[in-house]
């Protein structure tokens, strides 16, 4: 199932939840593997491993008694049911994870409004119910990252099915592209994302809302092919193992970069700077990040992408020429290194 | 074959919430076969405790209580481990279950979890799926730092901490000595806001520099937290995004929109070239340079200057 967190087979997890199926199977004799299973977001083997521990369990001080609990492999019983089986009251890190996430969801811009009064109404019920539990929760905070306008034309556009028209910012060409694309899903990690079937690439694309330049839904239905969604937990940027390598010395100054892109591997340099090699479908695109570094690092490798990036940068000095002389900004020489022509500016 | 730790703490916890009067250790250690086959009477000491302390991470409120002949007993009262009545409706308990989904993180997905359930244990309403889509909205909290989990628990227990945290700028780490009070996330990053006890100042701090491990100091703080911590404010202006002063720059025409979406004003130049006023905050240099050629700045001085300096840096390969 897409988006389901990942659950480890963690005895604190596994006790936390036999100790709710308790308080569950009490009030619901008979309660079927199937229902239970769902009503706690694991799976029919989770369900049924808990089942197998719980028989073992008891308040055996007070008489040796262990729970009778049994299940043919549909319905489950409860045959001495226990008073000791009520509602537990929620732990702090409990309560601050749900609440944390409760707030961060409802600023999410493209959230249907009643939606979000449902969110509130039960953001305050859980942290009244909560008590003082709640009160580590103020110490985490989450601000999802979204524009509003965008956000709610795509929203709309999945919930009535139909195809979007987009002008769309590309950083690693530097330019906006007009495309139709077909959404399918938007996923919040930091930034907002929306997955598509791009009509213009006949390919799977994701595009992040906030460098959507202009959004238009068409009357054209959205007819997406069928396809597998990705399991997007260790994030969007999943580089294939076929995609051109590059190699990326920077200084010290210059190690964000191994914190922004995904990478093979990042080795340590003598002077506190690191050796990054990473891949990419576009080596082009790590131009920009050549002339971001400055002289906080260099594109060792492809060859023709470091010479890529000073040429670009001795172009872009060329405007500059002449200035420094005059010392009077707003007076310089641009050069058009595509068709050569130098052109005086006054 | 040992017996699983989940069946241990179910004991545990049955015995504690089962009993009236407080349970010795010896009584405990009596009844529960686990600490039975725990062999010495360290190891049991041992677990015992761990046990007791993993049982108050899921909420249990577990008291100690000593007899009249001076003997530790201990329980888990009824009526302070009930979950008061929460009602909720189909609407609210949907709302809910889309919230307990988008950590990423083991520790609070599994608490997330662990709060539906009880909640859903106490009655929740059941007429939707709260694992299932719900509408085409997918939020995630994403969280790659090994910090963060100590830095959260240090934050909750009001614990100060040190760890090696390396600038962003510097070459080494250098220990820092926190007072954490919030930890924040924006645009996908994890910060962390507290008292530095070396610089006696507020600092705010990038958990992906922090190198190697987070260690919790038994000590408590000695810096009054503040009501509201600023965390997002602090780091954008690191980020430029509060610019205080404009600069003039010529862009190419149809390169560079986000300039052009920043832009307080664009003028055609009907030469392949536009004029915008754009805001200029910190890190705008590093930015216009990474337009290369396409780019001229014109104005301020210094911001010209800058530019230059770079572009230098990048030609001189």
């Amino acid at each position: 199932m897409v988006g389901k967190p990942a659950r480890p087979a963690n005895a604190i997890d596994q006790t936390r939840r036999m100790l709710s199926l308790m308080t569950y199977l009490r009030e619901r004799p008979g309660a079927r593997v199937e229902d239970v299973a769902r009503a706690f977001g694991i799976t029919e083997d989770e369900l049924v491993s808990d089942l197998d521990v719980l028989p073992m369990c008891g308040t055996s001080f007070r008489g040796g008694d262990l729970l009778d609990i049994d299940t043919d492999g549909e319905r489950i019983w409860w045959h001495n049911p226990d008073d000791v089986a009520e509602p537990l009251r929620l732990a702090s890190d409990e309560a601050t994870a749900l609440l944390v996430a409760a707030r961060a969801v409802s600023t999410l811009p493209g959230l249907r409004e009643s939606d979000r009064q449902a969110l509130l109404r039960a953001t305050a019920k859980v942290e009244a119910a909560a008590g003082e539990q709640a009160g580590a929760s103020s110490r985490l905070s989450v601000t999802f990252e979204s524009e509003g306008g965008v956000f709610a034309d795509v929203d709309r556009a999945i919930s009535e099915r139909r195809r979007l028209w987009i002008r769309y910012y590309s950083p690693a060409r530097d330019e906006v592209t007009e495309r139709e694309i077909d959404p399918i899903r938007l996923v919040s990690v930091g930034h907002t994302y929306v997955e598509a079937w791009c009509r213009r690439s006949e390919a799977r694309r994701t595009f992040r809302l906030d460098r959507v330049a202009e959004i238009k839904i068409l009357d054209e239905p959205s007819a997406p092919p069928e396809i597998e969604l990705r399991d997007l937990s260790e994030g969007l940027v999943q580089p294939a193992a076929a995609d051109p390598e590059v190699v990326v010395e920077v200084g010290p100054g210059g190690r964000w970069v191994a914190e922004y892109y995904p990478h093979d591997s990042a080795d340590e340099l003598p002077d506190g700077g690191l050796r990054i090699t990473l891949r990419t479908p576009e080596p082009a695109s790590l131009k920009r990040l050549a002339l971001r570094l400055g002289r906080e690092g260099r594109i060792v490798s492809p060859r023709d992408l470091a010479d890529s990036a000073r040429g670009a940068a001795r172009e872009a000095l060329a405007a500059y020429d002449g200035v420094e002389a005059h010392g009077a900004p707003g007076a310089h020489a641009v050069q058009d290194g595509q068709h050569g022509r130098q052109e005086q500016e006054l | 074959m040992a017996i699983a730790k989940a069946e241990r703490l179910m004991n545990l916890a049955l015995c504690l919430l089962g009993t009236r009067r407080p349970l010795s250790k010896r009584e405990l250690r009596e009844s529960i076969e686990a600490y039975l086959e725990a062999g010495s009477d360290d190891s049991f000491n041992r677990m015992f405790e761990r046990d007791k302390d993993d049982l108050r991470e899921l909420g249990l409120v577990i008291e100690t209580v000593e007899n009249l002949d001076g003997e530790v007993g201990y329980l888990a009262r009824r009526d302070s481990n009930r979950l008061p009545p929460v009602t909720l409706d189909a609407e609210e308990a949907a709302a809910l279950g889309l919230a307990a989904k988008v950590w990423q993180q083991a520790r609070l997905a599994g608490a997330a979890s662990g709060a539906l359930q009880k909640l859903r244990a106490a009655g929740l309403p059941e007429d939707f799926d709260p694992y299932e889509t719900h509408g085409a909205l997918e939020p995630r909290i994403p969280v790659h730092e090994a910090a963060f989990e100590p830095l959260m628990l240090a934050c909750r227990d009001r614990r100060p901490v040190v760890f090696d945290y390396r600038k962003a700028t510097a070459a080494h780490p250098e220990p820092r000595h926190v007072e954490p009070w919030a930890l924040e996330c924006w645009r996908g990053h994890w910060y962390l806001a507290g008292w530095d006890r070396d610089r006696s100042a507020e600092r705010v701090f990038r958990l992906s520099r922090i190198t190697g491990k987070v260690r919790t100091r038994g000590a408590r703080f000695t810096a009054p937290v503040p009501d509201v911590v600023t965390v997002r404010e602090t780091v954008a202006s690191w980020a430029g995004e509060t610019a205080d002063r404009s600069a003039l720059i010529r862009l190419r025409v149809g390169a560079g929109y986000p300039l052009r979406a920043k832009a307080a004003s664009v003028r055609e130049l009907g030469d392949g070239w536009d004029e915008l006023e754009i805001p200029y905050g910190h890190g705008l240099d590093a930015w216009l340079v990474e337009f290369g050629p396409d780019v001229v700045v014109l104005e301020p001085a210094e911001l010209r200057a800058d530019v230059v300096d770079r572009l230098r840096a990048v030609a001189k390969g």
